[in-house]
């Protein structure tokens, strides 16, 4: 398998500057989602790594090779469009041995992986339907299938699970994670819903207009996203300007503890974030401030309060165990745990 | 009254004439095929003129030469056309007046183009003379047949002048629609541009291009005026032969000619039915 590598890729469609500037550095084998809202870019960058669209600028790397003069066709890069695109005219068979064929592959060896592929997508027997016998998840394996069957070092998915409901798509997505185990096969996908890059990828480029606003893993972009927007695109919706004093933050409220600041960094302004989840209800140690609750909604498994936190409104969350009894209106004690903080 | 009386009530106007007139004209058409034409004294209808038209030396050279040129005329409109098509997807500019030039042939008749071939192409025509007088041919009759041919060039050139912007426009319709996702697809897939021509966009052009094909070769094989103006008097294309017969002073060979008609008509509704039956209903989208 390879690693992949942008350096400097831009790319525009007249004067709107689809692609800017973007660096990113893929390893081998690693499973990787471009993440962001419809029309920011996804599907463009995805081609020029395919090679179905020239960069403007920069150079895309497969390994120490420089990619940009190697047409699609000879790229060991393989793409899967956003809908389905199986040909009509012929069977199932016919549309997962294709690029077999184009490769002039021996007719004996293209039945045997064709089988082995139909078997992995666990869609034995159906090699000579029509696509128009399909499903729509059918369409979509079959889709993947055609891909896989040429055993590529780059596998490009586009929005592999959006055409498909929500049985399917976990379905899909347990498909696309043996099939990355199986094959070891270096994979990015795109999506615009963060919790599917979540359960799916190793690691998650966030994309808003073109720009790459931060490459790290899942888990960072809960607890260190290094803007307000790349948090609020993860769900994090409690933020509180600031500035910073010794090792705490100044707000509104009151002073903020916190290990991330220290006295160099006194008078910089920030935001200051925590997850709605990492908020204690009740008086602890430290940060613990009195907030008036706007409402409380019971959601089965948790309860979530809504909370005034200076100008802003808070959404805590309150798992089972540590369940208080506080009601609407009332003002009530909550503590934000110094290490849960994290500024942006 | 609900929709589908509605809709039917509104169309009747316009449909009940063409009704009258095909099915009436067919009708009594085929009642002289059978030699059924009290005017002139025919009242017991029989099979003669079948068997007459049938027995006619010219009609099996007529049938080949009409096959041969409907059948060139259909192949040959199909792949310029798609060409063109192919080309002016790609063309950038330009491809405003090419549009353009392509539609044009579309308004004007068959006649007029007919008669036009025929001030160009034929020996004493246009081409011919400015060729002998630049001296690239010696005398203006040294000038190609290419009207009035034994191969019905003529007639074919003028069918591909008239059907090549036709088909091409529906060519070039179903290419945009097409988008390229298909084309950039089957590059990922590892198919080279020739590979994507004939393995993916022919195919998919495919459904589309067939019932226009057959339109073509139903009207190349069986209208008259561009092969009377610009095919052999013998042997005359099929549909010539009929009206040949029909004009005749002689009312008696009425029937053959209407004879002659029918067998066309039965030719060609077996071709579309075979068409329908073997390649219509597949590679539906
Ligand atoms: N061939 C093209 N010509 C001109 N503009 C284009 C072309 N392809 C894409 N664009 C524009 O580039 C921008 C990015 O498009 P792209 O398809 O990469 O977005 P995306 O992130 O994949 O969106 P989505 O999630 O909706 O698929 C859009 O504003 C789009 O309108
Ligand atoms: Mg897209």
């Amino acid at each position: 398998m390879i690693d992949l590598r942008l350096k400097g890729v831009s790319k525009s469609y007249g004067k709107n500057t689809v692609v800017k500037s973007l660096d990113m550095k893929i390893a081998s084998g690693e499973l990787i989602a471009l993440l962001g809202p419809s029309g920011c870019g996804k599907t463009t960058i995805l081609k020029i790594i395919a090679g179905l669209q020239q960069p403007d600028e920069g150079t895309v790397f497969f390994g120490s090779q420089v990619m940009n003069s190697v047409p699609a066709e000879k790229r060991e890069a393989v793409m899967v469009f956003q809908n389905y695109l199986l040909f009509p005219f012929m069977t199932v068979e016919e549309n997962i041995a294709f690029g077999l064929k184009m490769r002039r592959t021996d007719k004996a060896v293209i039945k045997e992986r064709v089988n082995e592929i139909l078997a992995l997508i666990r869609m034995e027997g159906m090699g000579r339907r029509k696509p128009s016998e399909l499903s729509g998840g059918q369409k979509q394996r079959v889709a993947l299938a055609r891909a896989l069957v040429l055993r590529p070092q780059l596998l490009l998915l586009d929005e592999p699970l959006s055409n498909l409901d929500a049985h399917l798509r976990d379905e899909m997505r347990e498909l696309i994670l043996r099939v990355h185990r199986e094959f070891q096969v270096t994979t990015v996908f795109v999506t615009h819903d963060q919790e599917e890059a979540v359960l799916l990828a190793d690691r998650i480029a966030l994309i808003f207009e073109g720009n790459l606003h931060q490459f790290a893993p899942v888990r960072d972009f809960y607890e260190r996203p290094q803007s307000e927007r790349v948090a609020s695109f993860f769900g994090n919706s409690n933020f509180l300007k600031g500035f910073c004093s010794g090792q705490a933050v100044e707000t509104e409220l009151g002073a903020f503890k916190t290990p991330l600041t220290g006295e160099n960094e006194s008078g910089r302004t920030v935001s200051l974030m925590i997850r709605p989840e990492h908020i204690i209800p009740g008086k602890g140690e430290d940060n613990s401030f009195l907030c008036p609750i706007r409402s409380k909604i019971y959601m089965g498994s948790f309860i979530r309060y809504r909370i005034e936190v200076g100008e802003g409104l808070w959404d805590v969350i309150d798992g089972p165990e540590a369940r208080k009894g506080y009601e609407e209106g009332e003002s009530a004690w909550f503590t934000f745990p110094p290490h849960m903080i994290w500024l942006v | 009254m609900n929709r589908n009386t509605a809709a039917w009530l509104l169309t009747a106007p316009a449909l009940i004439p063409v009704l009258i007139l095909f099915f009436g004209g067919f009708g009594l058409g085929i009642l002289q095929s059978f030699s059924f034409f009290p005017l002139i004294g025919l009242d017991t209808p029989n099979f003669s003129a079948y068997t007459e038209v049938l027995a006619e030396d010219e009609l099996l050279l007529s049938l080949v030469l009409t096959l041969l040129v409907s059948l060139s005329a259909t192949f040959l409109t199909i792949a310029l056309a798609v060409t063109a098509a192919l080309a002016l997807r790609s063309a950038e500019r330009g491809r405003r007046g090419i549009l353009f030039l392509f539609q044009f042939p579309i308004t004007v008749p068959h006649v007029i183009i007919a008669l036009g071939a025929l001030l160009l192409l034929s020996q004493s025509g246009f081409a011919a003379r400015l060729t002998a007088f630049f001296g690239i041919i010696s005398d203006s009759t040294d000038f190609p047949v290419l009207v009035n041919d034994r191969l019905g060039l003529g007639i074919i050139y003028v069918y591909l002048w008239k059907q090549i912007p036709f088909i091409g426009i529906i060519a070039l319709s179903v290419l945009q629609s097409m988008g390229n996702d298909y084309e950039e697809l089957a590059r990922s897939l590892g198919a080279k541009q020739s590979q994507v021509l004939f393995h993916v966009i022919l195919p998919l052009m495919r459904p589309a291009l067939l019932p226009g094909s057959v339109l073509c070769f139903a009207f190349t094989f069986g209208s008259y005026e561009v092969p009377f103006l610009l095919g052999r008097s013998y042997p005359s294309m099929l549909p010539v032969l009929v009206y040949r017969y029909f004009t005749n002073f002689n009312l008696v060979q009425r029937p053959l000619a209407m004879a002659l008609a029918v067998l066309i008509t039965l030719f060609l509704l077996v071709t579309v039915i075979l068409y329908k039956k073997f390649l219509g209903g597949r590679n539906r989208l």
